[in-house]
């Protein structure tokens, strides 16, 4: 399984990164067009998430793991001891991401948040 | 009639006057309709160029009319394209294979019977991977103009309604929309474009992949796209103040 790592600074301008990163890997690995845009609107709405607006002082650290069909992207927020918003998301939020990637989540571990979701490829280019 | 209305500056008479040269509007608007955006907010553009033209002829000048319009037409539409178009500047280059993979995305999803994957358009474009994926990114700097608005000036400049829900949904229930419309979206969507609330609809609580809108509602794909990418964007903003 391939791994490709991101350290980027919590800021809009290098989460755009993220995007452009997740587009990257997930044509590598013959995603569609809309199955690319989904996963590019996902990586913003969890990167949101995960930061708040606007993002505290720190790095957002992503694995993009690709796996056959199946691309998981896990980002970790490393916040240098500031506080972080309660990770939650709205109602609206879990109906987007259910229609956009197949698995999501955002995750709290020892005051360490993080998200984790996974893109399958559905089509047979 | 044009003499008439240069002489009275009557609101009616001029009305007239721009109703009558619609059809030369629509027709310069087709002539930019393979770039990517909707015919429909072609046509606005157009029909607003139409207006300035009707209001700046001077016909003691021997120019025909339709040779002055004509030219504020395209002039609209040109500029459309390159200043209202784009909210932050993307290199030229990008802007137009932007602009063209809009194109070819449409055409190859109908060959395919699908979407296209990144590796088929930068063949079909003949352009690399990246500069596909550098155009897409680009495509996110790309806004549409106020023409999106619904009751913009230029649809009412048009003599339309603008953009309404029901002229875009097609063959869908109305009434179940409502009902569902009712009982899901929040008051944050509520807020947003009638159209782009349509979109929302569609992606998120009828599972329509952003192709399959793009063919409902005769528009691109990545028309769609963006408009989704704002409208999240927007949602976003608004529920930080909450």
């Amino acid at each position: 399984m391939d791994e490709v790592k991101l350290t980027l600074p919590a800021t809009p301008d290098f989460l755009r990164l993220a995007r452009v990163t997740a587009s990257g890997v997930a044509s590598r690995m013959g995603f569609t067009v809309d199955e690319v845009e989904d996963l590019r609107l996902a990586i913003d709405e969890l990167c949101f998430a995960l930061t708040g607006s606007p993002p505290p002082p720190g790095t957002v650290e992503l694995t993009y793991s690709l796996d056959g069909a199946s691309l998981r992207v896990e980002g970790v927020g490393h916040f240098n001891g500031h506080a972080t918003l309660p990770l939650t998301l709205t109602d609206l939020s879990e109906r987007i991401l259910e229609a956009l990637v197949d698995e999501h989540e955002l995750l709290e571990t020892d005051g360490v948040p993080s998200f984790r979701l996974v893109k399958n490829r559905q089509s047979t280019a | 009639m044009l003499a008439e209305f240069a002489e009275s500056r009557d609101a009616s008479l001029r009305d007239r006057v721009v109703e009558a040269h619609l059809g030369l509007a629509e027709y310069l608007a087709r002539r930019f309709s393979n770039r990517g955006e909707p015919l429909d907010d072609l046509v606005q553009v157009a029909s607003v160029g139409l207006i300035k033209a009707v209001d700046r002829f001077d016909p003691s000048r021997e120019v025909e009319f339709s040779t002055y319009a004509t030219h504020t037409i395209v002039g609209e539409l040109k500029r459309h394209f390159r200043d209202k178009g784009w909210s932050v500047r993307a290199p030229r280059r990008m802007q137009e294979l932007y602009l063209r993979l809009g194109n070819v995305i449409s055409v190859l999803s109908q060959e395919l019977g699908r979407s296209p994957t990144v590796p088929e358009l930068a063949t079909e474009a003949g352009v690399s991977e990246e500069e596909v994926l550098e155009a897409l990114e680009a495509g996110q700097a790309y806004r549409s103009t106020s023409i999106d608005a619904p009751g913009s000036a230029g649809a009412r400049a048009a003599g339309e309604e603008g953009d309404t829900l029901a002229s875009h949904l097609g063959g869908l229930d109305p009434e179940l929309v409502e009902a569902e419309r009712r009982a899901e979206l929040s008051p944050l969507i509520a807020s947003l474009p009638e159209r782009e609330q349509t979109i929302l609809y569609m992606r998120f609580f009828e599972g329509l992949t952003q192709s399959e809108i793009a063919t409902r509602l005769d528009i691109s794909q990545m028309h769609v796209s963006r408009l989704l990418a704002r409208s999240l964007e927007q949602l976003r903003e608004a529920s930080l103040g909450d």
